[in-house]
């Protein structure tokens, strides 16, 4: 079993100044499990990912903080050293760099920081960092729509979901209803009421 | 920060007064000696040579079962797991007795529940502690002083601590730059540059220290320098007069010096560790007495120690009969009978895995060593509960 406290201790820490960091780290799904959790950055201001939100699954192995804690992005992200297919990360701390020393924030914080310095020579991603080599103009449109089609609404439609479910109804229904009217929070309501 | 100190006090003036001596310092000083591995405060500290510290258990579940390993903070290697710092266990016991007792607490269950113990210390050194406090300032004299009393946090660690807790064996003196042996035994700097003899011999018990020069225990000069600020500053002027009236003498290293030439060292020790024959190597076993970790070349297994864990030394601690107790509380004593043991060789676990494989691709495809190239891998460790050698 991981160590318990210590990762409590960080969920305190990394929550106090979420303002200023720009990261911030949740029980996953909002359930129980210390050992599965969601992050959340705000993507670097003037890069392609500025403005959005990116979401990312967390789950501790049983030997953390001995181990690193394993990462992948949730929300779809167009960057070299991320699998645009499901999130996976290159990172060398989240592998043989990592140190116990280091946190569930200090990772996020680097995360953010790859975001804002992509390393193309060592890609997760073939196809993301070719483009980001040869026509690097392209890339940076690519990853700028990414960011307004994923990063922005994932966020809102989460916001959208919460306010939905806290009015009563289930959350199974909401997503649904929400997507059958493209994310309409007025529509999706109507329809709830009347169903 | 005065204001928060005369706050805590005057509120907590209705409790007990062993509740106000145990009662923390300011976040200060308790961020000062926390743990960067379990964020907590430090519990039987062991500093590292290149003067970074965590507790016992924080770095021994850290080390790598069969290469070197690395400072968690710097990531400078070592290989020998050094002995608890007992000055620094001491002062903490003193400075926040109620979080120690607390930790003190919490890892004797771990270590139950696990079945391996760290040392446990004797009751005569936290008797001769109680008794150090006490002729300094009894605790009701701490509760009689109104709060206007307690000016400045110095003031109220030096109520708990004294220079002669912080005292170098060698010069006999507060301790200026401390630097931590592989032994656990604290000196000035300077006092261990002055010692002649390679390797460096701990004044006090009398091992040989291996590895790198040892830096400067940050958290410790950094707490001495805060807290004993007039005297730091003359021990600073003595030394550098000290070195100033000698300069054909060795000159004692500034820690920049040496951690250039220890860095230079290290380097060489990695290319020679990766260069090395691996299959001498004991995979998760140390010596229990000059700390190596993993043992490479001839191990020496206790017949006699019953714990878990066991007791072994390494074929130079072998040698030169070491009397040293063991690390994790063994019962050995001198009598106790020796065998040569390769059951964790690392050519044996090979051999058991029925892998005929090249030396040097060996640890990507071990099967009873998992992953290769993770530095903090330790499921080892965790499913036996046992860090110290697999059964």
């Amino acid at each position: 079993m991981f160590d318990v406290s210590r990762v409590q201790k960080e969920l305190t820490e990394c929550n106090r100044d979420k303002a200023i960091s720009g990261v911030s780290i949740a029980l996953y799904e909002g359930g129980s499990d210390l050992s599965h959790l969601r992050g959340t950055i705000t993507g670097p201001v003037s890069t392609p990912y500025e403005g959005g939100t990116f979401l990312i699954d967390i789950q501790l192995p049983s030997g953390y903080p001995f181990e690193p804690p394993k990462m992948q992005f949730i929300t779809k992200v167009w960057h070299p050293n991320i699998s645009s297919q499901n999130g996976a990360i290159c990172l060398d701390i989240l592998k043989d760099q990592w140190s116990p020393a280091l946190t569930l924030k200090t990772a996020l914080v680097s995360l953010q920081a790859l975001l804002s310095a992509p390393e193309p020579d060592d890609p997760q991603d073939a196809v993301v960092a070719k483009q980001y080599l040869q026509e690097y103009p392209t890339f940076v449109a690519t990853a700028r729509y990414w960011t307004e089609a994923f990063a922005r609404t994932s966020v809102a439609i989460e916001e959208k979901v919460r306010r939905l479910v806290e009015m009563g109804f289930p959350e199974d229904l909401v997503k649904s209803t929400l997507d059958s009217v493209n994310g309409d929070e007025n529509l999706a309501l109507e329809k709830l009421c009347s169903s | 920060m005065a204001d928060r100190e005369t706050a805590k006090f005057s509120a907590s003036s209705s409790s007990s007064a062993e509740e106000e001596a145990g009662g923390t310092l300011s976040n200060e000083s308790s961020s000062l000696f926390q743990c960067c591995v379990c964020l907590d405060l430090l519990y039987k500290p062991i500093v590292l040579a290149c003067g970074h510290s965590s507790c016992f258990w924080c770095v021994h579940k850290a080390m790598h079962q069969w290469r070197e390993s690395h400072c968690a903070i710097c990531r400078r290697p070592y290989k020998h797991f050094p002995s608890i710092c007992q000055l620094l266990h001491l002062l903490l016991l003193k400075l926040e007795p109620a979080d120690y007792k607390r930790r003190e607490m919490e890892v004797l269950e771990e270590e139950k529940n696990a079945g391996v113990y760290s040392p446990q210390f004797v009751d005569s050194d936290v008797g001769k502690l109680h008794t150090v406090n006490d002729n300094g300032t009894s605790t009701a004299n701490i509760k009689d002083r109104r709060p206007e009393d307690f000016e400045h946090l110095e003031n109220i660690i030096k109520r708990k601590v004294s220079v002669d807790d912080v005292m170098c064996s060698l010069c006999e003196r507060m301790l200026y730059q401390p630097a931590v042996l592989n032994c656990g035994h604290v000196y000035c700097q300077s006092c261990l540059s002055d010692l002649s003899g390679e390797p460096l011999q701990c004044h006090v018990c009398q091992s040989l220290h291996p590895g790198d020069f040892p830096n400067v225990c940050l958290n410790l000069g950094h707490f001495l320098e805060e807290v004993f600020p007039r005297e730091y500053a003359m021990r600073r002027e003595e030394v550098q007069l000290k070195k100033a009236q000698r300069p054909t003498a060795n000159p004692s290293p500034n820690s920049v010096q040496a951690q250039k030439a220890t860095e230079k060292i290290g380097l060489r020790d990695m290319y020679f560790c990766l260069s090395e024959d691996m299959s001498d190597v004991h995979v998760g076993v140390g010596c229990d007495s000059c700390g190596v970790y993993p043992i490479i070349g001839k191990r020496y297994k206790c017949k006699d120690c019953t714990e878990a864990i066991g007791f072994d030394l390494c074929e130079a601690c072998y040698n030169t009969s070491s009397k040293l107790p063991g690390r994790f509380n063994q019962q050995h004593t001198p009598d106790h009978k020796f065998e040569l043991d390769d059951s964790q060789l690392l050519r044996n676990i090979l051999m058991r895995s029925a892998l005929q494989l090249d030396i040097s691709e060996q640890g990507h495809q071990l099967v009873s060593v998992p992953e290769d190239d993770d530095p903090h891998d330790y499921e080892n460790h965790d499913d036996e509960g046992n860090g110290y050698e697999e059964k």
